[in-house]
């Protein structure tokens, strides 16, 4: 057939009013599918053992579970709150170094990979402490071992009264089937993962996402939508458009001052979901440099930095923190709770009064590296007027924020903002941010210990050792108490605010659940959608 | 011709090896370490050392670059740190995507910005001819990752007539994905085209040739494109040239912006991740396309201008 000029004009036309009206439908409308935008460019992993990207995370999370987990939408907050899971009871030696886990009996792999046994958890234990991305959480076991088809028991190098919440529950802690493992190969099995969890994998595309559908065989009750589709869209104002027209559900919130408001003011329906505490963000003061080595000077810091203003500016993402840890977690501190000389009031005359007394009549001017990311910059922003009030002059340099990090690792810093997640294990943090084990160095083989705390000045080591090697809870807290009031007159990390895990959610979504706190990802099978 | 094409591409190849060099030596002084990037801050000394080894960081800078460049030359560019996917077959899921972009924004800006460049000069400063450098002025001023921003709000979030990010699946649903972002990139390749195409030709207008043509009676439209537009083609060309690279670089940022898959997202993320193999992968094939897009261009020379023999 001959296509003149006139014909082809036609069939543009045509084709264009079509693909305008049949193509333009709108996934996220369907009823049956919950389309999430995340913020990264792309999955790395579907394998929990080998994840390195938090926002991965959230596929995962429906993908698998563990042998206990906290009820959907918070964390536990003590060791009784833990729910089984794919195991039904378990129980601990008095010494707290042997833990026995009954397994449910029934629960099945997705894509007919059979039955879980003890065999499979064995073997999911054994990767992880062999091959995982996170085999620190692991370094205390001795062995896991099956006691029948249905019985594991797991023993420890050393007492762990917090056992669940250290190694039990995490990611990397994930049941997966050993038969599929051994059938797809570990390499194939990074992007083709075959868990318990109430979604099975369909699709992995390293540029696209990820797809999942319902695990029909599910032990529990089944996801109530179908389908969950993981849309990956870095770029913010793209992914808040993804939004706003209606293309996805749900998107991982920006965590900077000001965006909740303004989404709200374009959509007042939507719905917010967020974590508290979420991220804990700190700032190690490096006790290497003068003059932040005088514990004067670290106080006039603490005075002139207004902590619940922080937080407020970041509302109603941010919350305050009277020591390292948010009130409601163990060890936690109300500031009220706190002895006087302990609550570091904001009173920025104070702050310049206590340096006159350490010899600084003038103030202080010093450099401090930033990260450019929102969360870092724009609570360091405020931090950096806050503190000259006060009498400091810091000289904030922003910068890319893997170099930033880099940095960090290398001792380059003098007043170095940290966020990082952590869940209700306070010693967890004092051993990452506060060990003499994780002190910095300059050649960026340290930790996390940019205040160099328990070198530069002694520290919290022989706490921290007696709080791990404690096999009673209650005392494990009391221990970690005396922990944060000894951090709290040294004054080598300060706690800056909390900023909460966001997610924006269409109200057509009902997530079944609220989500008070946790790591920053949760669970879809409960929720509903209308259209 | 095949002899001049052999030697042109044989010319190319220092080039491409000093700017692969280049990047290699750029990525290793920019600070940032790549296992940091992956593993995050909470990363253990521990954790860090072990994938520093398992992705051969660890060895001497020589011996990184030794068998990344016998890489170059075996077609293996490595995998991808965090991806653990081969380079290769990460460019081969990109790179359709930046090519359909860019070809279909070059067409749109040459069929718009060519007739404007005509309407212009055969209106000299009349209302078209004003309307156009209007026109150019705001293309140029208008960042494109502002303008992407701007249509998307408009067309796709308050319309409703285009999707709001993706690429698509199939032929037409992929044509109907391209076009905002091809759209945004043409708009600044139109007021290039436009405004070149407009300043080529009202030279050519002065020639002699086509006052000759007009004394003659030839009618005007033949004097426009057989005697004035033929002969406007060669520097239109030359901008042709650079206008597909930097729409090439230009989608850079639109694939962001509209959340495509593509080269310059794929660069982006591996930049910001230290991903040296990605980033290492991704340059050379850009710098591949300016080595192909500068050939091409002096091929269309001679077919343009008869005058321009290949030796």
């Amino acid at each position: 057939m001959a296509l003149n000029r006139r014909n082809f004009l036609e069939l543009a036309a045509a084709t264009t009013a079509l693909t305008a009206v049949g193509v333009s439908s709108v996934h996220a409308q369907d009823a049956d599918t919950i389309r999430m935008g995340i913020a990264a460019n792309g999955p790395r992993h579907s394998d929990p053992n080998q994840t390195t990207q938090g926002s991965d995370n959230w596929a995962t999370e429906q993908m698998y579970e563990q042998l206990v987990r906290p009820d959907d939408g918070r964390f536990a907050l003590a060791p009784a709150e833990y729910l089984p899971t794919l195991a039904t009871e378990w129980s601990t030696s008095e010494d707290a170094l042997t833990w026995t886990f009954k397994l449910r009996e029934g629960v099945q792999f997705h894509k007919g990979y059979g039955e879980m046994t003890s065999e499979d958890v064995v073997f999911s234990y054994e990767r992880a402490i062999n091959d995982g991305t996170n085999k620190t959480i692991f370094s205390n076991i001795a062995s896991v071992v099956a006691t029948g088809p249905y019985e594991v028991v797991i023993t420890l190098k050393s007492p762990d009264v917090n056992l669940l919440g250290t190694t039990i529950f995490s990611n990397n802690s994930s049941i997966v089937s050993k038969k599929a493992v051994e059938e797809i190969g570990a390499e194939a099995f990074i992007t083709d993962a075959v868990g318990t969890g109430p979604y099975e994998l369909v699709t992995f595309d390293a540029e696209k996402g990820t797809t999942l559908k319902r695990h029909e065989g599910y032990w529990g009750e089944k996801a109530k939508i179908a389908n969950v589709e993981c849309v990956y869209i870095a770029d913010t104002t793209a992914r808040t458009l993804a939004l706003l027209s209606g293309d996805v559900d749900i998107i991982e919130a920006v965590r900077a001052p000001g965006w909740i408001d303004s989404i709200l003011q374009r959509d007042p329906t939507l719905q917010i979901d967020m974590t508290t505490p979420g991220s804990f963000n700190t700032l190690h003061i490096n006790l290497t440099r003068a003059p932040f080595d005088n514990l004067l000077v670290r106080q006039a810091l603490m005075h002139a930095i207004d902590r619940p203003a922080v937080a407020g500016a970041l509302a109603p993402m941010g919350g305050t923190m009277a020591g390292l840890q948010p009130s409601f977690f163990p060890a936690g501190f109300a500031i009220e709770d706190l002895p006087p000389e302990l609550q570091y009031p904001y009173d920025p005359e104070k702050s310049k009064a206590l340096l006159a007394e350490a010899g600084f009549p003038d103030g202080i001017s010093f450099d401090s590296n930033c990260s450019q990311r929102e969360d870092y910059s724009s609570t360091m922003l405020i931090v950096q007027e806050q503190l000259r009030l006060g009498g400091f002059n810091m000289n904030l340099i922003i910068g890319d924020h893997t170099a930033y990090h880099a940095d960090n690792r290398s001792d380059k810093n003098t007043l170095a903002m940290h966020s990082s997640s952590y869940p209700p294990i306070p010693t967890q943090l004092y051993f990452q941010q506060l060990s003499s084990k994780s002190e910095v160095k300059a050649d960026g083989s340290g930790g996390g210990n940019y205040s160099h705390y328990g070198v530069a000045m002694p520290g919290i080591d022989d706490l921290l050792a007696e709080a791990l090697s404690s096999t009673d809870y209650e005392k494990y807290v009391e221990i970690c108490k005396q922990i944060e009031l000894k951090v709290l007159t040294d004054l080598p990390l300060i706690g800056l605010s909390t900023l909460g895990f966001t997610a924006v959610r269409n109200a057509r979504i009902d997530l079944g659940f609220p989500v008070e706190s946790g790591y920053a990802r949760w669970r879809f099978h409960r929720a509903t959608k209308t259209v | 011709m095949a002899r001049y094409l052999l030697l042109r591409l044989a010319d190319a190849i220092p080039t491409i090896l000093l700017v692969l060099t280049l990047v290699f030596i750029a990525m290793r002084i920019l600070p940032g370490d790549p296992a940091l990037a992956a593993l995050g801050d909470n990363a253990l000394p521990e954790q860090i050392a072990e994938f520093r080894e398992r992705m051969g960081l660890n060895v001497p800078l020589w011996q990184q670059y030794l068998n990344f460049m016998g890489g170059v030359f075996t077609l293996d560019l490595g995998s991808s740190l965090l991806k653990n996917t081969p380079v290769i077959t990460l460019i081969a899921q990109n790179l359709p995507y930046t090519i359909e972009l860019t070809l279909v924004a070059m067409a749109m800006g040459i069929v718009a910005g060519i007739p404007l460049g005509v309407i212009a000069a055969t209106n000299r400063n009349k209302l078209p001819d004003n309307g156009v450098r209007v026109f150019s002025l705001i293309g140029y001023a208008i960042p494109d990752f502002y303008l992407g921003a701007l249509l998307l709000i408009t067309f796709s979030l308050n319309l409703g007539w285009f999707p709001i990010n993706g690429a698509g699946e199939g032929f037409v649903d992929r044509l109907y994905h391209v076009f905002l972002p091809a759209l945004t990139l043409a708009f600044v390749k139109a007021a290039f085209l436009g405004r070149l195409t407009r300043t080529s030709l009202l030279e050519v207008f002065g020639k002699d040739y086509i006052r000759t043509a007009r004394a003659k009676g030839a009618r005007e439209n033949r004097v426009i494109y057989r005697h004035g537009l033929r002969n406007a083609l060669l520097p239109i060309t030359t901008g042709l040239g650079l206008s597909l690279l930097s729409t090439l670089s230009g989608s850079v940022a639109i694939e962001l912006v509209f959340n495509r898959p593509g080269i310059g997202r794929l660069l982006i993320s591996a930049i910001a991740e230290r991903d040296y193999a990605v980033i290492q992968g991704g340059v050379l094939v850009f710098a591949m396309f300016v080595v192909l897009i500068n050939l091409l261009m002096d091929l269309v020379y001679v077919v343009v201008d008869p005058r321009v023999k290949v030796q």
